[in-house]
């Protein structure tokens, strides 16, 4: 399948009272056409840092390096006027609250034309008629009586079909999906993921989901990435990474699950200690406090993202390699 | 009632918001709920199904429109301007978010002291001697006392939260979305934290969460509310297995697993109607993909089936072994068709 797009060795560092700091560390993926690729990973790991970048929406003074390229172009470095014909219109973005994402005092209208007659410079009466396709598209009743409507007057799991419809509107090749179900309820949420998933089976839509809830990546993502203090330690196929981890980090993280059909009186094995501040990263590999398998080689030398076969692990005790 | 009662129940609880120049909204319609000391109730449901409505009355943040809440026998009182009896303050509630549940400019210890010092008169000595072995309870260290908020992560913070209601020596513990805004690591911690409370120290839980997998784990007893009503009442392990409502059984089978395989689950059909015009019979009618002409015209009541177990569905009798909805449905139809 195609490579829609291909990020290399992207940094980012932010301007801090305290000095430079490092949020992104050579970060590397690949998004295809029609692939749901999913970024998990606690809070403060640079899941949507790492997207923010791409897309140049960091706070002002922040340096990104590396490359993000789309259609032969890269991102990084291409400043706001170029950014400005991609970001809405060949990239497209959900966030986790559409209570907060769409525009309360604007109807459901005006905020699904603008941006398609910006772009696909249409009329009004053509950009009305599209906004009404896709409304249906992703099941809004009455979609006509919808467009006159204001975002209060729909339910979050609405909201939430409308801000995918919204970033739609211009027929992107990609849609970035930050936390796109973690404020909904779970019935609700199998509706958002029907759609993401008839979405890129009909229309090629690449959709880079970010979560940090592991049974949403089972369901959806056909490759994932692990972040973990702004890199990727662990990717690969979901089914694969998820059924068997390789790295300390993730078995961690799935261990703290509860699970389904396990024993319910035992105790739930949380991992140890907190994930570490970007300004107060540990030496060597950045898990080694928290790792039960850590050596005097981690707390020295920091890890290389190897590949291994169609998978990638920064770990070079790799402890579970036996359970292959 | 007598006085040997124990824990938490509410009984018949109405609560109704008027709005100015429309229909009322009905919160929650009609509930009754128990909570024995030591156990661990879990309420779940969708946003807008009422769950934290009910916390709030539970603990008497909302006065109930119409119904009671009692605590150990004895009614409690809605919160009002004047303090709060000793007795009513062995019901305590852990807010979601612990980021604005804490005071930020006060620290950890004193926050936790309020307990000791302004509900049993302690002096300041024994006070701090308890606050010491509270944290240690948590799970936190003791020098975190005299830290404040802003230097603990969300699951300690969460943590330090449980701690100050603690400080009460609660009896009964309401907690709503405790979970929700932590990782998973941290939400384990908490959740493991929980479950050493009820059975150490007996106290009764009112665990109110969407996440019905950390619920599952936790959880002796199960709830499910749908718009204002609860629909399902069982013990967890039993409802996990054969879910007896529609509803129930849709929201279980949606919840996802990591490494889990890769099939997405069913949606339920429609939108959670307004709680201002609910449905007329069964709530859920409208969604249910078992419904039938009784479900549209009358409203099933919450009846126990087997011990412990209640469900609020026509396609379910009492007494009768309990059966998966669609089983039901299949023998409901031929049922008709033959008579």
């Amino acid at each position: 399948m195609k490579v829609l797009l291909d990020v290399r060795d992207l940094s980012v560092e932010l301007v801090t009272k305290t000095g430079l700091v490092t949020i992104i560390e050579g970060v590397d993926f690949q998004v295809h056409e029609g692939e749901i690729f999913g970024i998990a990973g606690e809070s403060g790991s640079g899941k949507t840092m790492t997207v923010l970048a791409m897309l140049g929406l960091l706070p002002r003074g922040a340096r990104v390096s590396g490359e993000a390229t789309f259609n032969g172009i890269n991102l990084v470095g291409l400043g706001s006027r170029g950014l400005r014909q991609i970001r809405g219109r060949d990239i497209a973005m959900v966030f986790q609250d559409p209570m907060t994402s769409l525009h309360p005092m604007l109807t459901i209208e005006q905020q699904m034309t603008d941006h398609l007659r910006f772009h696909q410079n249409v009329g009004r009466s053509v950009a009305r008629k599209r906004a009404i396709e896709l409304l249906n598209e992703v099941r809004i009743p009455d979609a006509e009586g919808a467009l006159k409507a204001f975002p209060h007057h729909f339910s979050g799991g609405m909201r939430q079909r409308i801000a995918i419809a919204v970033a739609l509107a211009c027929r992107p090749r990609v849609l970035i999906a930050d936390e796109p179900t973690t404020a909904l309820d779970v019935t609700v949420q199998a509706g958002i993921l029907r759609l993401l998933n008839d979405l890129r089976t009909r229309t090629g839509l690449a959709v880079i989901m970010i979560t940090h809830d592991l049974g949403v990546m089972s369901l959806i993502a056909d490759s994932l990435s692990v972040f973990y203090a702004g890199r990727v330690i662990e990717s690969g196929p979901t089914s694969d990474v998820l059924t068997r981890p390789r790295h300390p980090y993730t078995r961690g993280l799935l261990d703290a699950l509860p699970h389904p059909t396990g024993a319910q009186d035992a105790p739930l094995v949380p991992l140890s200690g907190t994930p570490p501040s970007p300004s107060a990263r540990p030496s060597g590999c950045a898990f080694h406090p928290r790792c039960s398998f850590a050596v005097m080689s981690c707390r020295a030398s920091l890890p290389v993202l190897e590949q291994i076969g169609d998978r990638r692990l920064a770990c070079p005790i790799d402890p579970f390699r036996e359970a292959m | 009632m007598t006085t040997a009662e124990r824990g938490l129940r509410l009984d018949e609880v109405h609560v109704e918001f008027s709005r100015r120049g429309r229909a009322p909204v009905r919160a929650v319609a009609g509930v009754n709920l128990r909570v024995e000391p030591g156990q661990i109730v879990g309420l779940v449901g969708e946003t807008g199904c009422g769950k934290s409505t009910l916390a709030r009355v539970a603990v008497g943040l909302i006065r109930p429109t119409s119904g009671a809440v009692w605590l150990e026998g004895a009614r409690l009182n809605p919160l009002g301007h004047g303090v709060r009896s000793r007795q009513d303050a062995r019901l305590q509630i852990v807010f979601q978010n612990p980021f604005s549940s804490l005071n930020p400019r006060r620290k950890v210890g004193e926050q936790i002291a309020d307990g000791p010092t302004i509900l049993d008169r302690a002096s300041k000595r024994s006070a701090r001697d308890r606050v010491l072995q509270i944290l240690e309870e948590v799970g936190i260290p003791k020098s975190a006392a005299d830290r404040f908020p802003h230097e603990f992560s969300g699951g300690q913070r969460q943590r330090i939260a449980i701690a100050r209601v603690l400080a009460a020596s609660p009896s009964i513990v309401v907690l709503d979305e405790p979970l929700s805004s932590l990782d998973a690591s941290a939400q384990a911690q908490v959740a493991n934290l929980l479950v050493r409370l009820s059975r150490d120290l007996n106290v009764g839980l009112l665990l109110i969460s969407h996440d019905l997998a950390i619920v599952h784990h936790v959880a002796d007893v199960v709830a499910v509310m749908y718009l204002g009503q609860i629909v399902e009442a069982a013990p967890t392990k039993q409802l996990w297995s054969v879910p007896l409502h529609p509803y129930a059984e849709a929201l279980i089978q949606a919840v996802p697993r990591a490494g889990g395989p890769r099939v997405l689950p069913d949606v339920v059909a429609g939108e959670v109607p307004d709680p201002a015009y609910p449905p007329p019979g069964c709530r859920f009618h409208p969604r249910c993909p078992y419904a039938f002409e009784r479900c549209r015209t009358e409203w099933p009541a919450l009846l126990e089936v087997s011990k412990g177990r209640s469900v609020a569905c026509w396609l379910q009798t009492p007494g009768d072994a309990g059966a998966s909805p669609s089983m039901k449905a299949t023998s409901h139809r031929a049922d008709v068709a033959d008579g």
